[in-house]
């Protein structure tokens, strides 16, 4: 069953994804990153944003894909809230905001092309693991 | 006095003796209240039995804090109490004021309590108690109404020529504050007592339950069917020990819960300490325009909103520069000369207007003034003919990302008197100064009508001092309190000596991922619950105050970070954990050691329950009991007692005699009905040693009868008596 959904549609790398809009909480330009060692590749550092610490994931490196490049200042990022954490993917472009129709977790465009709705919640739970499993333990020397 | 020494260290014997205060301050309040009741007529028998009670506890209590003199004073009011009661009562319609005067002398002398310069007060209250029993003896002519002040202390005058201390800054405190916070660490000393309490406890039982388990497991070894006998004890043994197991996580828990509420008052205490209201800075943008209103012959007038709002004590004082900035700004460059702004129909005095208000978190403040206002199409060619913009960029460019550029330090050329320069570096600081402070600053503007400069920022900041240091091409930070020196260490070195002292290097560019470098480099000693190490680093930064910001819920697994801060060019910079670094350079120390250096193990001796209605009394048999391996329950009266004794069993029982509700000999002859308490050993705590008592005691099966005030000998010697 088809539902509209209001989503923001963005690309990292060659892939679209699309985001429901109620997660974003602002689209920014990445200020400074810091790079945070010892932390899995899926957290692609911290930056300042607003006074706050803000931790910049790879959505790539998070669904297990290849990570894409590391996370610059300038960089553009949509910053998410959910489940109490704040966060920014970082990705290449921001597409345009719509009106779409999904469809068990994929999202139709315009053009009729699918593309993946990216579930915020489950996107932070995934690093929370990633980065509770190395979070203790010493780096891998 | 000596005795002290050896039952409790000093923070302790501190803690105990501010408790006692406390509760001193109250009893005595409470007479006082009972005796005003009675207007001038003397107290109905149980009103007096119930202050010779008060003052009765105060005196036990008293003397187990070592505070001796305090002990004579409310026994000799407790004697003149019990005089009022007898038959010819010395009670006078005077006595009533002269017993408050006491109360009120008692209640002053307590905070002066234990130091030598107080006796002279107490010499003063003792005559006073004196009178009041044997109105006969008083002098006539010299009737003590009141106690005289101890004289003040007067400063002695620095003399000419004294070196003048450095100043310094300071946080202005209303003692009381203080006093909030002095309540809620003593009462953080004890949840963490109570707390550790609980855990022996479970220790023990996670032991018994391994022994049961042996019993059940041998049962079931044994050859044909296991005996019932074996089963039905086992299974009983099992049952105390679920039960013990609920009721002590139960009871944990609402410790824990007790805990939490003591840290958020300790917070919340910390945070009020450190407000101000916006009151002072208003008070020097005042100063600070009337200053530049004479430097500059500029006519302007300061408009402050919502000097009530309040904030960090720490944000203000760095608030003090921006502000600054902005009103010069506002005079030099916002407010137009007189002609023009009556050519414009303007008021010839111009107007600056402060505004504070709390937004949520965020503490905003505006600066505006109601001058011409940002010219931004000058300011746009600015930026491309200075080189700073390409000419599509400015073009394509909204009002607002123009004005955001002025906010840019690299927008001004220094040395270049245009009105823009000028703008670009002062302003540049300010947004350095406000982003040190984890905030913003936003720039609007009405042509023609004046600019708005906005800082938003956080009311209140955790400012610690840390020495920030380079690894691998990034700044870290350690909190300076766990930084005892810098050194140099030899490349592979895995120890470094410093001062005579040899301490295990944790290489930080490994651990940072940044592979080993070859050569001698600088390192940070740290010191962590009492170990020490280095850390070798790229480059020494040095000291710095840093504003510490949290991780997040994301990053708090990684245990090598404590936080991050944000330096003055917005970087976040991450700060390690110096518990983490401690683990790194002891891998075989137990994590305990670490987090509790001081806590040494404890063999158990049993379960004990004090009874006693003085907090300070219990506390302190708690301590003393503790440290003899003794995990203690307490309560405040016989009848909470008995009910805790329903619920569990006890191995030793300490009461005290004179209590509300049910007293000690009431609950001994309640408990020794009990088939679980018959022979269970009970030491009686009391300043009321007489032979009466000590035949009933006797009878009662009591192991020993300790006089107050309680020291840890008479307490050893009563739990050796068989």
């Amino acid at each position: 069953m088809a539902e509209l959904r209001n989503v923001i549609v963005f690309t990292i790398g060659a892939t679209r994804y699309a985001v429901e809009l109620r997660w974003v909480r602002e689209v920014v330009s990445l200020g400074f990153v810091t790079g945070v060692p010892t932390a899995p590749v899926a957290l692609g550092g911290v930056c300042n944003l607003h006074g706050q610490i803000l931790p910049v994931l790879d959505v790539s490196a998070v669904l297990g894909h290849p990570p894409g490049p590391p996370a610059r200042q300038g960089d553009g990022a949509l910053v998410l809230e959910t489940e109490g954490v704040v966060c920014a993917l970082r990705v290449d472009q921001v597409d345009h905001v719509a009106s779409l129709h999904e469809s068990g977790g994929e999202i139709i465009d315009a053009g009729g092309r699918t593309l993946t709705l990216l579930d915020p919640a489950m996107i932070v739970r995934i690093a929370l693991e990633m980065i509770t499993a190395v979070g203790a333990g010493e780096p891998a020397a | 006095m000596s005795d002290l020494d050896l039952d409790f260290d000093a923070d302790e014997l501190a803690m105990l003796r501010q408790l006692f205060r406390t509760e001193a301050q109250e009893a005595l309040e409470s007479v006082t209240t009972r005796v005003l009741a009675g207007g001038t007529a003397k107290p109905s028998s149980e009103a007096l039995t119930e202050m010779m009670r008060v003052t009765h506890t105060l005196k036990g209590a008293a003397g187990t804090v070592g505070l001796h003199t305090m002990v004579d004073l409310s026994h000799r009011l407790e004697s003149a109490l019990a005089s009022f009661g007898r038959e010819p009562s010395p009670w006078t319609p005077a006595t009533a004021d002269l017993l408050v005067e006491v109360t009120d002398a008692l209640r002053g002398y307590l905070d002066q309590a234990g130091e030598p310069a107080s006796e002279a007060v107490a010499d003063k209250i003792r005559d006073q108690i004196d009178q009041i029993a044997r109105p006969d003896r008083r002098p006539e002519s010299l009737p003590p109404r009141f106690v005289e002040p101890p004289p003040e202390t007067v400063l002695e005058p620095i003399a000419d020529g004294a070196p003048v201390p450095e100043t310094k800054s300071y946080l202005r405190v209303e003692p009381e504050r203080i006093d909030e916070l002095m309540s809620s660490a003593g009462e953080l000393l004890f949840d963490r007592t109570r707390i550790e309490r609980r855990v022996q406890l479970l220790r023990t039982l996670a032991r018994d339950l391994a022994r049961t388990r042996q019993n059940l497991h041998d049962a079931l070894d044994t050859e044909g069917t296991p005996s019932r006998a074996a089963l039905g004890e086992a299974e009983s043994e099992l049952a105390g020990q679920a039960a013990l197991l609920s009721q002590t996580t139960a009871a944990l828990l609402d410790e824990i819960e007790a805990l939490r509420r003591t840290i958020g008052d300790l917070q919340k205490g910390l945070t009020r300490m450190r407000m101000d209201s916006a009151r002072n800075l208003f008070l020097h943008a005042a100063r600070t325009l009337r200053a530049l209103r004479r430097a500059t012959g500029v006519h302007v007038e300061l408009k402050t909103i919502g000097e009530d709002t309040e904030f960090d004590k720490a944000v203000a004082e760095q608030l003090v520069d921006p502000i600054t900035q902005l009103l010069r700004n506002a005079v030099a460059h916002g407010v137009e000369p007189p002609e023009e702004r009556a050519a414009k129909g303007k008021p010839a005095s111009a107007t600056v207007t402060i505004r504070a208000r709390q937004d949520g978190n965020l503490l905003v403040l505006e600066v505006s003034d109601d001058g011409r206002g940002i010219d931004t199409a000058a300011l746009r060619e600015r930026l491309v003919s200075a080189g700073h913009w390409s000419a599509t960029r400015a073009q394509l460019a909204d009002d607002g990302e123009i004005l955001d550029a002025l906010l840019g330090t690299g927008v001004s050329v220094r040395g270049d008197a245009d009105e823009l320069a000028g703008r670009g570096i002062g302003i540049g600081l300010v947004r350095q100064t406000v982003a040190k402070l984890g905030g913003e600053v936003k720039v609007s503007s009405n042509p023609g009508r004046g600019t708005t400069f906005s800082l938003r920022l956080p009311l209140s900041t955790a400012l610690a001092q840390a020495m920030l240091f380079k690894v691998g091409g990034q700044v870290y930070a350690i909190p300076n309190v766990h930084v005892i020196d810098t050194t140099l260490v030899d490349a592979s070195a895995t120890t470094a000596t410093v001062r005579h002292e040899q301490l295990p290097v944790v290489r930080l560019e490994a651990l940072l991922g940044h592979g080993t470098a070859a050569e001698r480099r600088p390192g940070v000693v740290v010191s962590f619950a009492g170990k020490n190490l280095v850390c070798t680093v790229d480059k020494i930064v040095g000291p710095r105050e840093i504003i510490i910001k949290p991780l997040g819920p994301l990053l708090a697994p990684l245990t090598l970070y404590a936080g991050a801060t944000i330096s003055g060019s917005g970087k976040v910079q991450l700060i390690l954990d110096p518990a983490h670094l401690v683990r790194s350079a002891y891998p075989d120390a137990p994590d305990a050691a670490i987090t509790d250096a001081v806590s040494a193990p404890m063999v158990l001796a049993g379960r004990a329950l004090v009874i006693d209605d003085s907090r300070a009394i219990r506390e302190a048999m708690t301590s003393m009991l503790g440290r003899e391996g003794w995990i203690v329950d307490v309560a405040e009266d016989g009848a909470r007692a008995l009910q805790m004794t329903r619920q569990l069993r006890y191995d030793l029982i300490v009461t005290d005699l004179e209590m509300p509700e049910l007293g000690g000999f009431d609950l001994i002859v309640h408990l020794r009905k009990d088939e679980r308490f018959k022979t269970t050993p009970i030491v009686i705590i009391t300043s009321r040693a007489n032979p009466e008592h000590r035949r009933r005691a006797r009878d009662l099966g009591v192991r020993a009868l300790v006089a107050k005030p309680i020291t840890r000998r008479k307490l050893l010697e009563a739990l050796a008596t068989r």
